[in-house]
């Protein structure tokens, strides 16, 4: 048992859990057709089948029971404002497997040249809202209602101690829909991962319909056509968004520290945290010189880089690997694409430096407040 | 047949009953049926006929419906704490106490609050729908954004509510929130560029004139910050969500209606 | 073609002649060519407007007086501060720290420069440790461990006529910017 909870202690740890998915990943929702024939190879597609949609199920509510019957784990996930992110958790397990096993089902119709399952043949196409609509709608807002009553009355809505400006509590979080920017808050300073960070993501959501010109694939489930819209927009969704927000929520303890599912929440573990610059691991310790008192010298490195990665590789790749895209999208579409894209990657890549490098900022200017 | 009729036909067939629901008697037939949509306000949300598909629970989960009718619980809800809750750092938290506490059917504040969260999630995962059908696509793009602008004022409305229970968890969540206000590029404080905007000494973005003040009415969070907050959250946001959800569900007729493969 | 001059030539007395409906268009044309430069000139009014009327709401939310705590305080006698010792006492009141070393005494912000939470004087590591996102400062205010971008901001510190410590918050020194050589932010006992 207790090797077991070690066990998950330990992979647990975003190293290995965010490494995990991400290699996971493209094998789960494969954005390419090489990607998807192993995926078909290796019979992960058996997931959307109703016994992987069992298998998953169990697999996660037996994991819960077998938490609670944990004292750390047990404080964490109970507390009223984590409730409903146990929910949510099931909930994507649940609405994943719903759109992905009838998108599967309809790439083997549009394979085998029949019309998708959400298709009926004219006349018999439509039906009328009075009575099969309304009925629907309120059977589902009676069965809501209920829902929302017996939530109600079982879970107390919390209420801390009086606000108190001068005692921060510790761990101090913001309201769990919000973790996951709060997780890109130890890895990018606020200016960026609260401000232009989430800026970037509404501009993006936004401009998913302009940038994803493809008219096919509209009103049904379906994957293997839309392959790598979906396989990008579940990334965004499911990892780089739930999975940040869930470990924010059950992982991220006193001091803002990392622990495990299963481990006590101990507010006076040390841990070392010392960073450093890029311009510090550049001229400090591999020209063995003091940094330049020029800030622009000294960010030179920094500078350099993020020309390299905004100026030169989309202009690059458009020629090389995306050569087919850049050629469908057009450059307006293409530029705004990658950049969006380049942003994205970008929160991996600083998390990886972060955790084998403690490198803290590629450009580094606090006399302006500017630090990246 | 006997035409002795029963006292709800009755009703049905009289004067008062056929004032208020045009037509009157129960929509038998198909004619009818179509009549009871197109005759009234609140049905005619509705298209008169829809594809069989858009019926289907697994096909939209209804999540966008159910996104809207937790807005209207959190609306009347909401509106019923307005009566106790008195928006003022000396009386807030007490006021959010005697809710749960004085109030009969305490639980205005469970069904708000939880009603908030379900609310997120609800439209986290219609929007994850809409995706995964492809309903984006034209000549739905623009209702997509849209939807959009709805996602983003549900997170706000959310966190405007977050402070006015006045403890410590929300005065922590919102300081760390707008926090990050003043550290907009250009516009806070504590900004990259920000520095930039000034005359000689004389600096224009200060801490009492940056986009964190505007969101909290002072240089420390307070008296102002609570009062903005409550306005936004009862009254400025419900206002322009409603406009928006207004636009949404025009589009979705009028671009067609929900989506449907070809 | 032919059909249109058919009804030209069936003209009811009521429509003009031909030739007033030539001259019609005529004006038509020398409005066409004003009305272009009215339309701009509305469109500029209408943008200056609706620009405007933005500004002022926007003006609306920054009020010319704050009804604040006060911002500059008394803080007893220098010999009230232990040398070598972060003292608390204007912690909850002001949200200061006064730290006395060897040389003097200066004002510490508790502020965090992370995101504005109040890290805790922890005695035995002597540090301030931040429990929001786990930044920690050293009794300087110099930032050394978590995601804080830099040093505590230290206040203007000074001495009045009767010997009293004088506070001023409205003045702050920042030691990236080198302000903390500056004589304000330290008072020298
Ligand atoms: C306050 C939040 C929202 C409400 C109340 C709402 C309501 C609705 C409703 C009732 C529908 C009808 C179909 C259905 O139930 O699925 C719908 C459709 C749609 N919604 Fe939303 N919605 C909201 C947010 C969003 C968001 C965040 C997005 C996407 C970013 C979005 C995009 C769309 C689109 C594109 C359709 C058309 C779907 C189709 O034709 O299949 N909506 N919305
Ligand atoms: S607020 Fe202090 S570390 Fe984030």
């Amino acid at each position: 048992m207790d090797a077991f909870k070690s066990l998950i202690n330990y992979v647990s740890n975003p190293t290995i859990l965010f490494t995990a998915v991400l290699v996971g990943f493209p094998f789960v929702f494969p954005p390419t057709n090489w990607f998807y024939k192993v995926h078909k190879k290796l019979g992960i597609d058996k997931l959307w089948t109703k016994k992987g949609l069992i298998i998953m199920v169990a697999i996660t509510v037996a994991f819960f029971i077998f938490g609670l019957g944990d004292d750390n784990f047990k404080k964490i996930v109970l507390k009223p404002d984590n409730v409903p992110i146990s929910g949510l958790i099931i909930l994507l397990i649940f609405f994943t497997w719903l759109s992905l096993s009838q998108a599967y089902k309809n790439d083997k119709l549009i394979d085998e040249g029949k019309p998708v399952d959400e298709y009926y043949e004219a006349p018999n196409d439509k039906v009328l809202v009075w009575p099969d609509l309304v009925y629907v709608e309120l059977i589902s807002l009676i069965l809501f209602s209920a829902f929302m009553l017996i939530w109600s009355i079982g879970l107390p809505a919390p209420l801390e101690e009086p606000a108190n400006p001068s005692e921060s509590p510790n761990p101090a979080k913001a309201p769990w829909y919000f973790l996951g920017l709060q997780e890109m808050l130890v890895y990018f300073d606020p200016w960026y991962a609260g401000v232009v960070l989430p800026t970037f993501i509404i501009i993006g959501l936004m401009a998913i319909p302009y940038i994803d010109t493809d008219p096919n694939g509209s009103g049904y489930y379906s994957y293997k056509n839309r392959m790598l819209s979906l396989s990008i927009y579940l990334f965004g969704w499911l990892v780089l968004w739930n999975v940040l927000i869930v470990i924010g929520t059950f992982l991220r303890g006193p001091n803002w520290g990392f622990f495990g599912p299963f481990e006590y929440w101990d507010s006076h573990r040390l841990e070392a945290l010392t960073n450093v610059n890029l311009s510090e691991i550049i001229y400090i310790k591999w020209l063995n010189m003091g940094l330049p008192s020029n800030i622009l010298l000294r960010e030179a490195p920094g500078l350099l880089i993020m020309f390299l990665t905004f100026a030169v590789t989309p202009p690059l790749l458009a020629r090389t690997a995306l050569k087919s895209f850049y050629e469908r999208l057009g450059s307006t579409r293409y530029t705004i694409f990658v950049v969006l894209m380049i942003f994205g990657v970008l929160l991996p890549v600083k998390m990886y430096l972060r955790w084998f490098f403690n490198l803290k900022y590629i450009i580094s200017m606090p006399e302006f407040f500017f630090n990246f | 047949m006997s035409d002795k009729k029963n006292i709800f036909e009755r009703i049905a067939e009289g004067q008062i009953w056929k004032s208020i629901f045009r037509g009157g008697g129960a929509p038998k037939s198909r004619r009818q049926r179509m009549m009871v949509v197109l005759n009234s306000v609140f049905l005619h949300l509705h298209p008169v006929r829809l594809p069989k598909h858009a019926v289907k629970l697994k096909f939209t989960w209804c999540m966008g419906g159910l996104s809207f009718f937790i807005f209207l619980i959190l609306t009347i809800s909401g509106i019923l704490l307005m009566f106790y809750y008195r928006p003022t750092i000396e009386y807030a938290y007490t006021d959010i106490m005697d809710l749960t506490e004085q109030v009969p059917f305490g639980i205005m504040r469970e069904i708000h609050r939880w009603g908030a969260h379900a609310m997120v999630i609800a439209v986290w995962l219609h929007m994850f729908r809409v995706f995964m059908t492809g309903s984006y696509k034209p000549p739905r793009e623009f209702n997509w954004s849209v939807g959009v602008i709805l996602l983003v004022l549900t997170l706000l409305l959310s966190f405007t509510g977050y402070l006015l229970p006045w403890d410590q968890l929300a005065i922590w969540a919102i300081a760390v929130g707008s926090n990050m206000a003043g550290a907009t590029p250009f516009l806070g404080a504590e900004g990259p560029g920000s520095s930039l905007l000034a005359i000689g000494d004389i600096n224009f973005i200060t801490k009492a004139s940056d986009a964190r003040f505007g969101l909290i009415g002072g240089r420390f969070l307070g008296e102002a910050t609570l009062l903005r907050f409550y306005v936004l959250h009862c009254i400025g946001l419900p206002f322009i969500i409603m406009i928006f959800m207004a636009v949404h569900f025009w589009r979705i007729r009028k671009d067609g209606g929900i989506s449907t493969p070809v | 073609m032919p059909e249109d001059k058919k009804k030209t030539s069936t003209i009811s007395p009521k429509t003009p002649p031909p030739a007033a409906l030539n001259k019609v268009e005529k004006e038509n044309e020398v409005n066409r060519r004003t009305f272009f430069s009215w339309l701009s000139l509305g469109w500029v009014a209408f943008v200056a407007a609706t620009g405007g009327f933005f500004t002022m709401m926007l003006r609306f939310f920054f009020p010319n007086v704050l009804f604040e705590p006060v911002q500059t305080f008394r803080a007893g006698y220098p010999d009230d501060y232990t040398v070598g010792e972060v003292d608390l006492r204007w912690k909850e009141k002001y949200g200061v720290w006064m730290v006395r070393n060897d040389e003097g005494i200066y004002v510490l912000s508790t502020v965090c420069t992370h995101l504005g939470c109040t890290p805790n004087w922890q005695p035995s590591a002597k540090k301030f440790k931040c429990p929001c996102h786990g930044s920690g400062f050293r009794m300087t205010g110099i930032h050394f461990e978590g995601p804080a971008p830099r040093p505590l901001e230290r206040f203007k510190i000074s001495l009045a006529d009767d010997g009293q410590i004088i506070v001023d918050k409205t003045q702050k020194y920042q030691q990236e910017k080198g302000q903390w050589n500056d004589p304000e932010s330290f008072l020298k006992v």
